[in-house]
């Protein structure tokens, strides 16, 4: 078998593109990114009539010109990766536009075949395509397919065999002829590169994108040698064409090439006289109604919202306990070792934290898959972009900013949704301030603390203060460090469709099993790092001697239940005693009975309160052992910084705890106050305990502006470094926020102590 | 970090100023169809309403506009195609069927 030919699948965005990569390559698929960018870069193979062909899916672009990431990554791979072949899928149903990109395409001069897809739709729409007449006027073998039902994936596979044995009788090289002022200017640019030194291969499509103006050309001309030439002919070329025009030399060709493909159009296209139904616009008339638009698109976030959350609570739950029978299972298996501790504790209870997100995940993604594949994805940008454009953001920014109310980690991977980087960055930065349910457990006991009159009122400040400081550092970050590089909102509304299944699952495992592979290794390491942070150092000093208090305890209880049996004994001798003469024994009497409860009663007592007082020295030795580990050296190592605020050591420990996930914040402070850690948001120890503290309710506000404001979490630092794709913006999050919280809750507490308000 | 963005994204193009008076794509009604005369903006708007096959002497009609008013839809070349007003607002057209 002679080596794999390279296929590459290009066509524009919304044209069923994926659905011919799918049909052609099965499951046969690798998902990753393209270098130096987080464009996805899908990959697969088939065999058809003994040759290999690995497919490559490039991104939908319109153009092929290089103001988009996306545009330059297909035209790079176009031009320097030389593929044997080109499948330009292009919409049938919108042929007009779609023939744009095919222009550039064959002026490329890559072996080309076209495939027409959606003639279904088509159809429906009254048109009737001459596919014959088509191929010969394009130079490339055309081939109609229906995507969705697979109908004419093998005539597809056989025109690229044809191709490649070259006894494809359509394929054919031609020039995409422009008006002669134009070809004129063209020739000249040609004969200076075809004179010069290493002139590159495809001489006229170099010149044409050189009057364009294509700045990024000139990387394709490294070895050609007299560039000052060139560079003249051009600047002279482009003004002769501009002066002819009055317009732009690339509007002037743009013009030219839909005038190709308005001609060959005409030619092969008839259109039935009846006026076709277009049933997306029947559809849109009621979903982005004037006034019907916005509470339906309400419906559909809170259905996401329900199913991704309440629906994957369930499994969430499985996951969960089943982590939690493996650690305890591990545990009573192995005996304790530091290693065993690493295993167990560290990466599998680490690891399960952040598998318990899986279906909360899967389930988002297959809602925002069904949400793209329909179309409605679209009209969500459509009818929320005058909202989230006063934020410098798309409409569709406003998805995964809402599933942040959920967690923060599938709403940042959701932000793949957006087409432009910068707005990726902008919309992943602000992301954590939206509340997530994990922040609840600890509104809820500080809350409930200091605020038992108004707990609800103070939470929902928090959602809002959230969503304040989400619209504020949007404003700035668009105005500062992500400024200027805003899109100009020009969006496709593609026609509806049945979403289908197996696309769908498919969609949402490519994006998931980025999430399980690329996120594991980071939540692992982290996972790590704080388990070390909580084991070490090995041997803690503990300033009193727990054992002993403990034995001292046990001893006690001893002693005061011998002295009940002895009391108890001395009643009963006493008792015999009186019943001597008595006819029955003394042992069948009512006293005796009253005797034996009143002892058991007391055995009771003191038994509970012997457990009482043991619970509460192991309480204080896990407290001060923790705050002698580094975890809690940390702690009392940052109060400096936090004393500003008002915060204590305790504060201290539990936000550094807080940064592995929020709501550990909740059962340090159990295990902190010696009250436990088994932390349900109703452990009434904690609330006495906090309230009992130097804790005033001024200095709880600003622990929780604290806590709703820093980084949620290290599964959330994870996601952010996985969708910026740099350090440097997660560390630029992480600082930013801490700040924003630190400012805010210092804020509050001065401003507060100033006005001696809820002091 | 941040200047390597804008290397790549900075908008260092002139804006092409409309030179005609009248009638601006955002000012038409749902259901009136008009011809381009002129497109200004950036040059990358500009040619990103090429790609999109949104050029001078095309028909456009305007199908509504969102439920907040902004962005508006258009009708191009058979297919839906949405705007912001504002920038709408760099289109300049010529009214050729009004809605009663």
């Amino acid at each position: 078998m002679s080596r794999a030919l390279t296929v590459a699948v290009a066509g524009n965005p919304n044209c069923g593109k994926t659905t011919i990569f799918n049909a052609l390559t099965g499951t046969r698929q690798h998902v990753g990114n393209w270098p130096g960018v987080t464009v996805e870069r899908k990959e697969g193979r088939f065999v058809h009539n003994e040759q290999t062909y690995k497919v490559i899916d490039l991104p939908g672009t319109y153009s092929l010109s290089t103001y988009s990431v996306e545009e330059l990554v297909a035209r790079d791979f176009i031009v320097q990766d030389e593929p044997d072949i080109i499948v330009n899928v292009v919409d049938a149903s919108n042929l007009e536009r779609n023939l744009f990109l095919t222009t550039q395409l064959i002026e490329i001069g890559r072996p080309l075949v076209i495939v027409l897809n959606m003639m279904d739709m088509a159809r429906e729409k009254g048109l009737k395509i001459d596919t014959e007449t088509l191929g010969v006027l394009l130079g490339a073998p055309v081939v109609p397919i229906v995507g969705r039902t697979g109908e004419g994936i093998d005539v597809l596979k056989d025109k690229i065999h044809r191709i490649q044995a070259h006894t494809s009788q359509k394929a054919r090289h031609i020039d995409i002829q422009y008006h002669r002022d134009i070809e004129v200017q063209i020739e000249k640019i040609s004969a200076v590169l075809a004179q010069g030194e290493s002139p590159p291969v495809n001489v006229r499509w170099v010149a044409v994108k050189l009057l364009e103006k294509d700045d990024r050309i000139w990387e394709y001309l490294d070895g050609f040698a007299d560039k000052e030439k060139l560079r003249q002919t051009t600047t002279e070329a482009i003004e002769q064409i501009e002066k002819i025009y009055q317009d732009t030399s690339r509007a002037a060709i743009s013009h030219a090439r839909y005038g190709f493909v308005r001609g060959a159009m005409q030619e092969c296209v008839r259109s039935s006289t009846a006026e076709p139904i277009d049933y997306s616009r029947k559809i849109d008339k009621v979903l982005t109604h004037r006034v019907l638009g916005l509470p339906i698109f309400a419906l559909f976030m809170w259905l996401m919202f329900v199913l991704t959350f309440d629906l994957g609570a369930y499994p969430m739950d499985w996951i969960d306990a089943g982590i939690s029978w493996l650690v305890n299972t591990l545990h009573a298996l192995v005996p304790d070792s530091m290693l065993s501790s690493l295993v167990v504790d560290g990466m599998i209870g680490g690891v399960g934290a952040i598998a318990v997100f899986l279906p909360n995940i899967f389930i988002l993604f297959f809602v925002i898959a069904i949400l793209e594949d329909s179309g409605y994805m679209a009209r969500m940008a459509f009818i929320m972009d005058r909202v989230m454009h006063t934020l410098g953001l798309h409409g569709k920014a406003f998805i995964p900013l809402v599933m942040g109310f959920g967690c923060n980690v599938p709403a940042i991977m959701g932000t793949r949704i957006l087409e432009s980087r910068r707005d990726r960055i902008l919309t992943t930065l602000i992301n954590p301030f939206m509340s997530c349910s994990a922040r609840l457990p600890v509104y809820i006991l500080v809350a409930g603390a200091f605020f038992p009159e108004n707990a609800g009122t103070v939470i929902f400040a928090m959602y809002v203060l959230g969503v304040v400081a989400a619209i504020f550092s949007g404003k700035l970050f668009s105005k500062t460090v992500l400024r200027g590089m805003s899109k100009p909102f020009v969006l496709e509304l593609p026609p509806y469709q049945k979403p289908k299944l197996s696309s769908l699952l498919l969609h949402t495992w490519e994006r998931g099993q980025v999430f399980i592979r690329k996120m594991g290794t980071v939540i692992l390491v982290g996972s790590i790092i704080v388990w070390a942070l909580g084991y070490f150092p090995r041997e803690v000093e503990l300033s009193q001697n727990y054992e002993a208090q403990s034995a001292r305890i046990t001893q006690e209880w001893e002693a005061q239940e011998t002295e009940i049996e002895h009391a108890f004994d001395a009643s009963v001798a006493l008792g015999e005693e009186q019943y001597v003469s008595a006819m029955v024994p003394f042992e069948s009497s009512g006293h005796y009975k009253e005797l034996v409860t009143q002892r058991d009663s007391l055995k009771q007592q003191i038994a509970a309160n012997y457990q009482e007082a043991l619970q509460k020295v192991d309480f204080t030795r896990q407290a001060e052992t923790m705050s002698q580990k580094w975890i809690g050296r940390l702690g009392k190592l940052i109060e400096p910084l936090v004393a500003p605020l008002g915060f204590t050591w305790r504060e201290g420990v539990a936000l550094v705890t807080g940064f592995v996930a929020k709501e550990i914040v909740v059962s340090t402070y159990g295990v902190l106050f010696g009250v436990g850690s088994d932390a349900s948001e109703e452990n009434a120890g904690i609330l006495t305990s906090l309230r009992n503290s130097d804790m005033t309710p001024l200095i709880g506000l600003a622990f929780l502006v604290f806590v709703l404001l820093y980084t949620p979490c290290l599964a959330t630092m994870a996601a952010i470094r996985r969708e910026t794709g740099s350090w440097g913006w997660t560390t630029f999050s992480v600082v930013y926020s801490l700040l924003l919280a630190w400012l805010l809750a210092f804020g509050i507490y001065k401003i507060g102590s100033a006005l001696e308000w809820l002091t | 970090m941040f200047s390597r963005f804008r290397n790549r994204m900075g908008n260092s193009a002139p804006r092409h100023q409309l030179t005609r008076e009248g009638v601006r794509l955002c000012d038409l009604h749902p259901g009136e169809k008009a011809r381009v005369l002129e497109i200004g903006g950036s040059e990358q708007f500009r040619i990103r309403l090429m790609e999109m096959g949104l050029l001078t002497n095309d028909i456009v009609e305007v199908d509504k506009y969102a439920p907040l008013m902004d962005p508006m839809e258009l009708i191009v070349k058979g297919y839906h195609l949405s705007l912001r007003r504002m920038d709408a607002e760099k289109i300049a057209v010529e009214l050729i069927e009004r809605n009663e």
